[in-house]
C-alpha cells in the first residue's frame, strides 16, 4: 500500500510541470474561441480584397502608401450572430496609427443602424489569444526547465500582479492624491511577500529585506536632493505618457517601483553569497565579509544598471522616431521621449550601486562574529 | 548642470568608490549601449531596416555589456556565445508574435501626444514594434547569462574535476537561484514603467475584456514575456556552452 502511494507520489513530482502546460494549452484553445463571452460584436474576416493603393507624402516630405481594403466577414457573437457583413478600412502601410487587416482576424466592431441596414466599423483587433498564446509559451518553458523555482518565481509574479492593480484602484478612488504613499508603501510589501516567497523566513530573508528597502528609498534621497540642486533642469514631466494626475509624485512612484525589482535582485544575490560564504569558512571576519560582498556586488552592478536601462528606454524608440520623422531636431526627440527613461535608469542606477555596501554592511553586523570592527583593523 | 549631467556624474562617482575599475567599466558600458541605441534609433528614421539595424545593436550590445561586465576571460566568452544564440532564438520567436498580435504604433491612449503630428512616416511600425521588443531584453540577456557563466565558473575552480554531468546540473541550480529575483526584475522595471497606463485604465473603467485587447497594454506584457523566456532560455544554453567549452579543454589536455 505505501509503495503505491510512493510511486503515484513521484510519477507527479515528475510530470506535474506537463500537466500544466496540457491545462493551459486547452484554456488558451478555450480563449480563441472565446467570442461568446465579449458583449462587443466580433467579426470573423473570411476574405480581404485590396481596392486601391495610392502615395501620399507630407510637408516633411515623408512618404507613404494608403491602401484601401474591402473585408467581408460573419458576426460570431451576440444579436447578430451569422450575419454576413463587408467593411471597408483605410490604413498606411506604415501602420503606427492605422491598421491593415488579413484573412482570419477577428476584429471588434462598432455597429451602427440606419433603416434596418447594418452597418459597421471596426474599433479594435481581438489580441487576447495572441496574448494567452505567448503567456502559455512563458509559462510552459518556466515550470518544464525550472520545475519548483520556477513555479516560486511564477506565483511571486501572480502575487505582485494583483497586489499592483489593488494598489492601482485604491490611487484611483483617492484621485492620486497620496500615489507616493500607497505606492512607497506597497514597495514595502512588495519586497516583503516576494522575498518571503523565493527566500522563505528566516534571518537571510530580514536582513535583504532591510537592504532593499534601504537601497530603494537612497536612491529616491539622493534623487530629490539633485532635483533640488539642479532645479530640475531637463526633466520634462510633460513629455510623461499616458499622466491622468500630477506627474511629478506620479514619476517618483515609477522610479520606486521601477528600481525596486534590481535592488531586490542584487541584495538577494550579495547576501545569499555571503551567507553561503559564512557557512563554508565560519571563522571569517566581519571585514572579510564587507570585502566579499563589495566584490559580487562589483561584479553584479554593471548588468543590473543595463536591465533597467533598456527596458525604461528601448519603450520610448516608436515615439521617438515618430518625433525624428516629424523633422524634430535629435535634441527635442530626445528631450521629449527619451530623456524621463533616462533620468529613471540613473536614479535606479545609483540605487543599485548604494545598495552594495548598505547589504555589505548589514551582512557583517549581523553575521560577523562577536569580534568587534575596531578589534579587526590590523 | 542639468539634471541628467548630474546624475550621471553621480552614478560615475558611486561606481567608482565602490567598484574601481569594474565601476568605470560598468559605467562606460551604459554610456555606450545608449550611444548605441541612440545611434540605431537614427539609422532606422534613415530607413534602414529596422530589423537588421536591431540585430546588429544588439550583438555589439550584448558584447559590450558582457566583456566590460565579467573578468573571466574563458566564462565571458561562453556568456557572449550563449547571449547571442538566445537573441537569434528570440528573433525567430518575436517576429511570428507580433505579426499575430499586431501591436504596433500607437493606441487610442495616445492620441495627446499624436496631436499636431504627421503619421505619414514611410517606416514599417511593425518592424519597428519587434526591434523596441528585442532592444528591451538586452539587458536581461546579458545579465543572466554573465551570472549563469560567473557561477560555473567558480564552481569549476573549486571542483576542477566535477563531472560534466554534475557540471551541468550545477548550471540549473545557479540558474533556479536566480529565475526568482530576475523575473522581479523585469516585473517591476516594466510595470513600473508604465504604472501611468494602469492608473488610465482603471480611473477611465476599462472593461477586462478592453484591457486584455488593448493596443499599448498587451505590446507592454508581450514584451515582460518575452524578456522572461529571453531569461528562461538563457540558463540552459549558458550551461551547454560551458559544458561544452570544458569538454574541449578537457580533450587539449588529455592529448
Amino acid at each position: 500500500m505505501i509503495d503505491e502511494a510512493d510511486k503515484q507520489h513521484s510519477f507527479w513530482r515528475r510530470w506535474w510541470p506537463y500537466f500544466v502546460v496540457i491545462l493551459g494549452g486547452l484554456l488558451v484553445l478555450g480563449v480563441a474561441h472565446d467570442d461568446g463571452l465579449y458583449q462587443t460584436p466580433i467579426l470573423s474576416i473570411q476574405s480581404v480584397k485590396k481596392m486601391s493603393s495610392q502615395k501620399q507624402s507630407d510637408q516633411f516630405n515623408n512618404e507613404d502608401q494608403q491602401v484601401e481594403q474591402q473585408l467581408r466577414g460573419v458576426i460570431t457573437n451576440g444579436q447578430h450572430k451569422g450575419r454576413q457583413l463587408t467593411i471597408d478600412n483605410t490604413y498606411l502601410k506604415s501602420q503606427a496609427t492605422t491598421l491593415g487587416y488579413h484573412t482570419g482576424q477577428k476584429v471588434f466592431l462598432t455597429v451602427h443602424h440606419n433603416h434596418g441596414n447594418l452597418s459597421a466599423t471596426i474599433s479594435n483587433l481581438k489580441r487576447d489569444t495572441a496574448l494567452a498564446f505567448t503567456a502559455w509559451l512563458t509559462v510552459s518553458l518556466l515550470l518544464v526547465l525550472m520545475r519548483f523555482s520556477g513555479l516560486m518565481a511564477l506565483t511571486s509574479v501572480i502575487v505582485n500582479g494583483v497586489l499592483f492593480w489593488l494598489a492601482v484602484n485604491w490611487n484611483t478612488n483617492t484621485q492620486g492624491g497620496i500615489v507616493l504613499v500607497i505606492f512607497g508603501g506597497l514597495a514595502i510589501v512588495f519586497a516583503a511577500l516576494t522575498l518571503l516567497i523565493v527566500i522563505g523566513f528566516n534571518r537571510q530573508m530580514l536582513m535583504t529585506l532591510l537592504a532593499t528597502i534601504g537601497g530603494t528609498a537612497l536612491s529616491i534621497i539622493v534623487a530629490l536632493v539633485v532635483f533640488a540642486l539642479t532645479h530640475e533642469r531637463g526633466v520634462y514631466y510633460e513629455s510623461m505618457q499616458y499622466v491622468t494626475q500630477l506627474p511629478r509624485p506620479l514619476f517618483l512612484a515609477e522610479t520606486i517601483l521601477g528600481s525596486l525589482g534590481a535592488v531586490m535582485d542584487e541584495s538577494t544575490d550579495i547576501i545569499a553569497s555571503l551567507m553561503a560564504l559564512k557557512a563554508e569558512k565560519p571563522d571569517i571576519s566581519a571585514k572579510q565579509i564587507f570585502k566579499s560582498g563589495r566584490q559580487i556586488g562589483g561584479e553584479i552592478m554593471g548588468p543590473l544598471v543595463n536591465v533597467l536601462f533598456f527596458i525604461f528606454v528601448a519603450e520610448t524608440l516608436p515615439l521617438a522616431l515618430l518625433f525624428l520623422k516629424n523633422a524634430n531636431s535629435w535634441g527635442y526627440t530626445f528631450n521629449m521621449t527619451m530623456s524621463l527613461g533616462v533620468v529613471q535608469s540613473l536614479i535606479s542606477g545609483i540605487g543599485i550601486v548604494l545598495t552594495i555596501p548598505l547589504a555589505c554592511g548589514i551582512t557583517s553586523l549581523m553575521i560577523g562574529g562577536h569580534q568587534s570592527w575596531g578589534r579587526l583593523r590590523h | 548642470m542639468g539634471t541628467i549631467t548630474a546624475l550621471g556624474l553621480l552614478l560615475l562617482i558611486c561606481m567608482v568608490v565602490v567598484g574601481g575599475t569594474q565601476g568605470l567599466q560598468a559605467w562606460i558600458s551604459l554610456i555606450f549601449n545608449f550611444a548605441a541605441l541612440f545611434f540605431a534609433m537614427v539609422l532606422m528614421a534613415f530607413h534602414l531596416s529596422p530589423v537588421l539595424v536591431t540585430l546588429v545593436t544588439g550583438v555589439i550590445v550584448l558584447a559590450m555589456t558582457i566583456f566590460l561586465g565579467g573578468n573571466d576571460s574563458n566564462s565571458t566568452m561562453v556568456a557572449f556565445y550563449a547571449s547571442v544564440a538566445v537573441l537569434i532564438l528570440l528573433v525567430i520567436l518575436i517576429i511570428p508574435i507580433e505579426h499575430w498580435a499586431q501591436i504596433q504604433g500607437f493606441g487610442q491612449e495616445d492620441s495627446e501626444d499624436l496631436e499636431g503630428m504627421s503619421t505619414i512616416l514611410g517606416i514599417s511600425y511593425l518592424n519597428v514594434a519587434v526591434s523596441t521588443a528585442i532592444l528591451s531584453t538586452l539587458g536581461a540577456i546579458a545579465e543572466a547569462a554573465i551570472a549563469i557563466a560567473a557561477g560555473l565558473a567558480e564552481i569549476l575552480e573549486q571542483h576542477p574535476k566535477i563531472t560534466l554531468k554534475n557540471l551541468q546540473g550545477a548550471g540549473f541550480k545557479v540558474g533556479s537561484q536566480i529565475i526568482g529575483t530576475t523575473f522581479n526584475t523585469l516585473f517591476f522595471g516594466f510595470f513600473g514603467g508604465f504604472l501611468a497606463l494602469f492608473i488610465w485604465f482603471a480611473g477611465v473603467h476599462y472593461s477586462l475584456g478592453e484591457i486584455l485587447n488593448d493596443k499599448i497594454l498587451v505590446g507592454e506584457v508581450l514584451m515582460v514575456l518575452f524578456s522572461m523566456m529571453s531569461v528562461i532560455a538563457t540558463i540552459p544554453l549558458t550551461t551547454w556552452a560551458m559544458v561544452a567549452s570544458e569538454r574541449q579543454a578537457r580533450k587539449k589536455f588529455v592529448k
